[in-house]
């Protein structure tokens, strides 16, 4: 009796429930929480795993908003490629002392101060939109992912945007700065030699010649790195024999 | 051989020879073998050209125009006798481009003055504008060439006992007579090349005086000889003495040259021509013009060659009359045609010369010149130069200081005679007489050999003005060659001593004639040419024939002048007083005993080199003066250059009344003659018996003549004051005005200057505070800002990466509340 | 059993009658991006590990991209869909952006590392003035 009654009680609230706001909640508290969560955790390998989860529900959030492409871009991208990428840092770099360093108290005070500051302008700055807190008056299900394609390409097919031209050459500028910052960064990022000994790596290491490096760069980094060795080694010849 | 053409060639040459040696040691001297020896070598060998070209130059004109016995007592009784076709009129010069002129000695005739023959011409012209002309040129008469001779050869007996005697100069040299502000002597390279080098430009420069065919040339190496006489005077220029010689030589000669550039003004501004000769010129239509030289001018052939006024100083002087003209002519209505009036003045010319225009003008131009040489030749009053003059090297004394230089004056007189008028010929025989008496005196009681010899020169010198003053040019001029021999003669020996002695006071020396035997001997013949010794009406040296030739003109003139005959008084005491001093000194020098026994033990015979010009000048001192069998002689030489219309009388003067120039030949007759050779014999007798019974015998002590007329005595030894006098009147005042103008200077034109620099540099203060205090402070302090502001904001560049996210986040944030207080009412309105 | 039936009937009317029958808003969005921002400010500023501070930037990033896409939503909006596909093709290049700046941060890092053998951004102080 008493259960049905409870649940007699519940189901017409459950009922009453804003599915929509209920998700958005949900996905609302998950995105702030663990982006809060990477800010207080000290631990880097947490705070990337943090991340990772703040921005699967920002995902959410973007499904929630009728933007299933974005959302699955945001996915696909960020979660699985950025944050692999970020993850990756996380693991050539994580030696003891650097898995967690302290910020002094000074520091943490005093960020806290901006961020609060900040916090507090930009809620001020949004809720005074009125127009902004008004929901909207209908449903619509409008698929966004084919006039996004379109429009990506050039060709505008949804109504607001009749008459506009398309993102053709924003998207082609941006696959060849994606193109020149994927060279870009193979290159800050690869294993560099330096172009002389030092003297005192040379003096160091009088008798065990230093070994080539492997190979791995341009031929002329090749050719180079085995005459900087010959004259290494014929100058060590010599040395050996003094 | 064509004269016209050879003369200015070989004498041309002969001029320029020493040039070459000047140039060449004046570049190369130091590197003429060890320490210049050999520009010795050089300047010798280049006078030796000279004397050589010299020589055939002689040769060439004896061969044209041969010397006889008649051309010696030409004047108007005898006629000419000279060779038709020796002159070529307007014929081409030897290859200077110049044009020739001759003039023959045949052209009047019988009767009447002759012309001496003569060759003119330019080499080069400087300058030339309307009818002036500036140019190099030359005038060879019997005189250039027999001057060309002498010059030559005395330069060349000197410049090869020069190379002996300037020995010390090849090493360095310690000067005794300098003494340095710590006490010792000077102590110098030797200046060997320099001194021929000097030597040299002197040559040249005498010779172009002697070659010169206009007044313009002959100033213009006038004044080279000048400078190469300070040159050698200052030869030894540290020393104090040396160096005020040869600037009061060169300043003294100034004042006589500024008299000679008015004579030259006088005759450019009023004839418009300085040549000496006659000239063909081309006009702008091409036809020939003659233009007459100043001799034509002064003496022209259309007068019998008597003096005149020339046409061009009588319309100088009547000025206001030809302007009358010219205002007449115009009121006529031919004002606009020059050719009227200017014979409109031609023909009245006469006139105003009778009137007695133009002939003041005539006597500055005479007197001017005249100034030159009183400059140069050392004449009262400007003769103080001379004695202190011989400071330079003997050498020099001898060549420069007696035998050449101080001749260019005497020389330039002889040479413009014939422009002389009676009355500047007085004037000359004034100033040749005082010099002479007063430089005698002098010699008197000189005791330095060098001084002695020195005013002997300059008494020497009035003689031959005095000559040339009372009509005896050829008397004057001859006595200048015999005494250029002797005299170069006398001062070589007192080189020779002063070499062997080291001093020059003669009171130290005495005996030498054993020691130095050929030095004394030729010294000996030099003084007797001196004094004119010789057997009268025989044979006797070179200045017998010379000095008697003045004394009878001088007794000649005193005839004619019945009031002015003190003249010949002045000759024959100056004779007397030469013999006294001359034996004076060979008898203080070479006779008795020696008197310092220092100087005579180290005393010696002076090398050949030395003693061989001593020789040669000793023979031709003796017989210079002798005419050989036939007429062929010096005097006979100086007398076929006699200019036209000199050899008559000239009568009258405007300034001294009464005048008479008697004809020089008068002075050869009989009478005048006998009584002017035994007057000269027995006053120069005297002269050596005086001397001899003071110096030789000491029978009377000079001493005791000193101490009887002690006052007379002191006015020679002071040289009669000059000295002192032309410091009180020249020196003293300038040096007064100096004082007065420095002190101006010093006082008030540097104090304002001074004032307006102090102003000037408070000013400046003031400025600089402005400008370290104000500008710069502005500049620092803007410096200093914009620095302390880098400063401050360097802090704010950590470098922290997390910081400058807080900032930019609370910045952010400040921006927006800033704005929101700001447009408040623009946004929210 | 009873008391979790209580809990449970609890948590649906508190589900019911709070803020789960309100519709959601653009300022909602706003407000989410706002904490993820400011949560990305906070996490660059006291992070002194390069890779937390390149978190940070992600937040930040992603709190922006959150509003892009808020605006551009039809179902958020009274008076239409605001940005519209503008507001959705700006994110999405962000994205990308994001993704690239990632990599060359990234790059950064580890050159920063190897030269410097740490990950300590205060410690990347050359450029101090």
């Amino acid at each position: 009796m008493t259960g049905h009654s409870l649940l007699g009680a519940a189901l017409p609230m459950v009922a009453a429930i804003n599915w929509h706001s209920l998700f958005f909640l949900l996905f609302a508290s998950l995105a702030c929480g663990f982006a809060l969560a990477v800010v207080f955790t000290t631990n880097v390998v947490r705070m990337a795993l943090h991340l990772v989860l703040s921005l699967a529900a920002t995902a959410g959030l973007f499904f929630l908003a009728n933007a299933e492409f974005i959302g699955a871009m945001q996915l696909m991208i960020y979660v699985g490629g950025t944050l692999v990428l970020l993850v990756f840092g996380v693991m050539l770099t994580a030696q003891q002392p650097f898995v967690s360093i302290r910020t002094s108290a000074r520091d943490q005070v005093l960020a806290g101060v901006a961020g609060a500051a900040t916090l507090a302008v930009l809620l001020v700055a949004v809720l005074s939109v009125g127009r902004w807190g008004l929901p909207a008056s209908g449903e619509v299900d409008a698929p966004t992912a084919t006039p996004l394609g379109m429009a990506l390409l050039g060709v505008r097919v949804d109504a607001a945007g009749g008459g506009h031209s398309g993102f053709l050459l924003p998207f082609e500028i941006v696959s060849v700065h994606l193109l020149v910052v994927l060279v870009g960064a193979a290159y800050l990022a690869r294993a560099k030699r330096r172009r002389t000994p030092r003297p005192v790596d040379v003096l160091a290491s009088a008798d065990p010649p230093l070994a080539p490096r492997p190979a791995v760069a341009v031929p002329g980094g090749v050719t180079r790195g085995a005459s900087r060795s010959a004259l290494v080694g014929s100058g060590d010849a010599a040395g050996g024999g003094a | 051989m064509d004269a016209a053409a050879t003369l200015p060639l070989l004498l041309g040459l002969a001029w320029l020879a020493p040039l070459v040696s000047f140039v060449a040691i004046l570049f190369y001297g130091p590197r003429m073998g060890p320490h210049g020896r050999n520009a010795a070598t050089v300047a010798t060998a280049a006078i030796v050209t000279s004397l050589v070209l010299s020589l055939l130059a002689a040769g060439v004109w004896l061969g044209n125009h041969p010397v006889t016995a008649a051309v010696a007592h030409g004047g108007g009784d005898h006629g000419a006798t000279g060779i038709p076709g020796a002159d070529s009129p307007g014929g081409q010069g030897p290859g200077h481009g110049g044009e020739g002129h001759a003039v023959g000695e045949h052209a009047s005739g019988g009767h009447g003055a002759p012309v001496p023959p003569s060759y003119s011409g330019d080499w080069y012209t400087l300058y030339e504008a309307g009818g002036l002309t500036l140019s190099i040129g030359w005038w060879i008469d019997a005189l250039t060439v027999m001057m060309f001779v002498v010059v030559t050869l005395i330069a060349t007996c000197i410049h090869v006992y020069a190379s002996g005697y300037m020995h010390d100069e090849l090493h360095d040299v310690t000067d005794h007579e300098v003494h340095l502000a710590d006490g010792s002597h000077l102590h110098r390279p030797g200046r060997f090349p320099r001194f021929f080098q000097a030597l040299s430009l002197f040559c040249f420069s005498m010779l172009g005086i002697v070659i010169a065919g206009n007044l313009a040339m002959v100033f213009i190496f006038w004044e080279l000889v000048g400078i190469c006489s300070w040159f050698l005077i200052g030869f030894y220029y540290e020393r104090q003495s040396a160096s005020n010689a040869a600037n009061k030589a060169f300043i003294v000669n100034r004042v006589g040259d500024f008299g000679m550039l008015i004579g030259l003004m006088a005759l450019w501004g009023a004839l418009g021509t300085l040549h000496f000769g006659d000239r063909t010129v081309v006009d702008a239509s091409g036809a020939p013009v003659a233009r007459p030289g100043l001799f034509s001018l002064v003496r022209p052939a259309s007068t019998g060659h008597a003096l005149e006024v020339p046409a061009g100083m009588v319309e100088f002087a009547a000025a206001d009359e030809v302007a009358a003209v010219v205002r007449t002519t115009a009121a006529q209505g031919g004002g606009a045609d020059p050719g009227a009036v200017a014979a409109t003045v031609a023909s009245r010319v006469d006139d105003w010369r009778a009137r007695g225009l133009g002939r003041w003008l005539l006597f500055i131009a005479g007197v001017g010149i005249f100034c030159g040489c009183v400059g140069k030749s050392a004449q009262f009053p400007l003769f103080v130069w001379l004695p202190d003059a011989m400071e330079g090297p003997t050498p020099v004394s001898a060549l420069v200081h007696s035998a050449t230089m101080v001749a260019a004056g005497v020389y330039l007189v002889g040479r413009f005679y014939p422009v002389l008028t009676p009355d500047v010929l007085y004037v000359i025989a004034w100033i040749g007489a005082i010099t002479l008496f007063i430089a005698a005196t002098i010699a008197l009681v000189a005791n330095d050999i060098k001084r002695v010899l020195a005013y002997s020169t300059v008494s020497q010198l009035g003689y031959m003005m005095l000559a040339l003053g009372v009509g005896g040019w050829a008397a004057g001029l001859f006595h200048l060659v015999t005494h250029a021999f002797f005299k170069s003669l006398l001062f070589l020996c007192s080189g020779s001593v002063i070499h062997a002695c080291h001093t020059n006071d003669m009171r130290k020396m005495g005996g030498l004639a054993k020691v130095m035997p050929w030095t004394a001997g030729t010294m000996l013949v030099g003084c007797l040419a001196i004094i004119g010794a010789g057997i009268p009406f025989v044979i006797g040296t070179s200045g017998y024939y010379s000095k008697d030739a003045i004394l009878a003109q001088a007794l000649a003139f005193a005839n004619a002048n019945p009031g002015r005959g003190w003249l010949f008084g002045a000759v024959a005491g100056g004779a007397f007083l030469t013999a006294f001093y001359m034996f004076r000194l060979w008898f203080m020098t070479f006779a008795g005993e020696p008197r310092d026994h220092h100087i005579a033990e180290h005393a010696h015979e002076s090398p050949p080199v030395m003693v061989r010009p001593l020789v040669v000048l000793a023979v031709l001192a003796v017989v210079a003066g002798w005419t050989l069998p036939g007429g062929f002689g010096l005097a006979n030489l100086i007398e076929q250059a006699r200019p036209a219309g000199t050899g008559g009388m000239e009568q009258g003067g405007f300034l001294f009344s009464g005048l008479v120039v008697p004809p020089e030949h008068e002075s050869h007759e009989g009478a005048v003659h006998v009584t002017a050779t035994l007057t000269a014999f027995a006053t120069a007798a005297a002269g050596v018996l005086l001397a001899a019974v003071m110096y030789l015998w000491g029978w009377v002590s000079p001493h005791v003549v000193a101490g009887a007329l002690r006052p007379a005595y002191e006015f020679l030894a002071h040289r009669w004051y000059f000295d002192e006098l032309y410091h009180a009147i020249f020196v003293a005042p300038v040096l007064a005005v100096s004082a007065l103008v420095s002190g101006a200077d010093r006082g008030i034109i540097d104090r304002i200057i001074d004032g307006l620099a102090w102003s000037a540099r408070c000013l400046a203060g003031f400025d600089a505070w402005i400008d370290k205090w104000v500008v710069d402070g502005l500049v620092n302090a803007t410096a200093d800002v914009t620095w302390n502001a880098g400063l401050e904001l360097k802090k704010f560049q950590t470098g922290r990466l997390r910081q400058y996210v807080t900032f930019i986040a609370l910045g952010t944030v400040a921006l927006f509340v800033l704005l929101s207080f700001l447009y408040r009412s623009t946004f929210a309105g | 059993m009873s008391g979790g039936s209580w809990g449970a009937g609890g948590v649906a009317a508190l589900i019911a009658f709070g803020p789960f029958s309100e519709p959601v808003t653009v300022s909602h969005y706003m407000v989410v991006g706002a904490v993820m921002f400011v949560a990305g400010i906070v996490c660059m500023a006291v992070k002194r590990n390069a890779l937390g501070v390149l978190m940070g930037i992600e937040l930040v990033l992603n709190g922006a991209n959150v509003n892009f896409v808020a605006l551009s939503s039809p179902y958020l909006q009274a008076n239409g869909p605001g940005l519209g596909l503008d507001g959705q093709a700006m994110a999405l290049f962000v994205i990308l952006l994001a993704a690239a700046e990632a990599a060359v941060a990234l790059a950064i890092t580890l050159n920063f590392y190897n030269n410097h053998a740490t990950v300590d951004v205060d410690r990347a102080e050359d450029l101090k003035g």
